[in-house]
């Protein structure tokens, strides 16, 4: 998410798929954003500033894929909880089938391109 | 710096960054990542130096945030075009009107006196770069510098020739 390596591939592909794995974080238990964040940097790949999430959880909120509820915490102050939605869980459920076709023709040229470009001819 | 001032001085380019974005969602943001910054604070258990420079690494640098706002937040991103161009289109009213008046209300004070800065304060008010109140600023010091002591000399000359 940085201006400066937008060709970056993996930033592009980190940008599109972001939204949904933070969706797939809160779809079984509320999180709240620290705790999301270190699910998706645990995962690896997927956070390379942690402040951005922050924006990405703003647009989640406003197009009502999760829902929020402060909660005390014990140390420092209130937290904001995130749980998905009906709604994002059909988006969730949309994007999966999407991702697993993506995935798969993806994986099929480059398994067949590597085939394809052995340097000996082969 | 120490530990707090580090993080001070890190929201505080946050806020700088953010100028642009709606006022709640800025509130906002400034919230959630000081949040960030004091459970990754409370988890590391210290707020040595070297301890908050680390923690400050973890959510990016400040501009990078609010470009990512910008990206994917479609009313920000409205919220920052209008406000860059609204200084755009105020910068690029600096232009003759205001070298004008600032002429006339210096040089122009004791080249025409009385006329100069009359005009002066005519463009001032004509200016869409200055706000009202400096418009009223610039018309008091006007008044009290230039204008009013002519017109007190004239009277005064008035007044003896009568």
């Amino acid at each position: 998410m940085v201006h400066g390596d937008t060709r970056n591939p993996l930033t592009e592909l980190r940008r599109g798929v972001l939204e949904h794995c933070v969706l797939a974080v809160v779809r079984d238990r509320e999180s709240y954003a620290f705790d999301i964040v270190r699910v998706l940097a645990s995962a690896g790949e997927l956070v390379t500033s942690e402040g951005t999430i922050y924006p990405l959880l703003s647009r989640l909120r406003r197009d009502h894929l999760v829902t929020t509820t402060w909660r005390e915490s014990d140390a420092g102050p209130p937290r904001r909880y995130y749980l998905i939605t009906d709604e994002g869980r059909r988006a969730l459920d949309a994007f999966a089938g999407d991702w697993a076709r993506f995935r798969d023709a993806v994986d099929a040229l480059l398994g067949g391109g590597a085939r394809g470009g052995d340097p000996d001819g082969r | 710096m120490d530990g707090d001032e580090l993080v001070r001085d890190y929201l505080g380019r946050l806020e700088a960054a953010s100028w642009p974005l709606p006022p709640g969602r800025r509130t906002e943001l400034a919230g959630e990542v000081r949040e960030h910054i004091d459970t990754a604070l409370a988890e590391a258990g210290r707020r040595d130096t070297v301890t908050v420079h680390n923690v400050l690494e973890r959510p990016g640098r400040p501009e990078e945030i609010v470009a990512t706002e910008a990206e994917i937040e479609p009313e920000s991103s409205r919220w920052i075009d209008a406000r860059v161009s609204g200084v755009a289109a105020t910068v690029s009213a600096w232009g003759m009107i205001e070298i004008a008046a600032i002429l006339l209300l210096s040089v122009g004070a004791f080249l025409l006196p009385l006329v100069g800065p009359a005009i002066g304060l005519v463009l001032v008010w004509y200016s869409s770069r200055w706000t009202t109140r400096e418009k009223l600023i610039a018309t008091v010091i006007v008044l009290v510098v230039f204008i009013l002591p002519i017109v007190g000399l004239l009277s005064a000359g008035g007044l003896s020739q009568g």
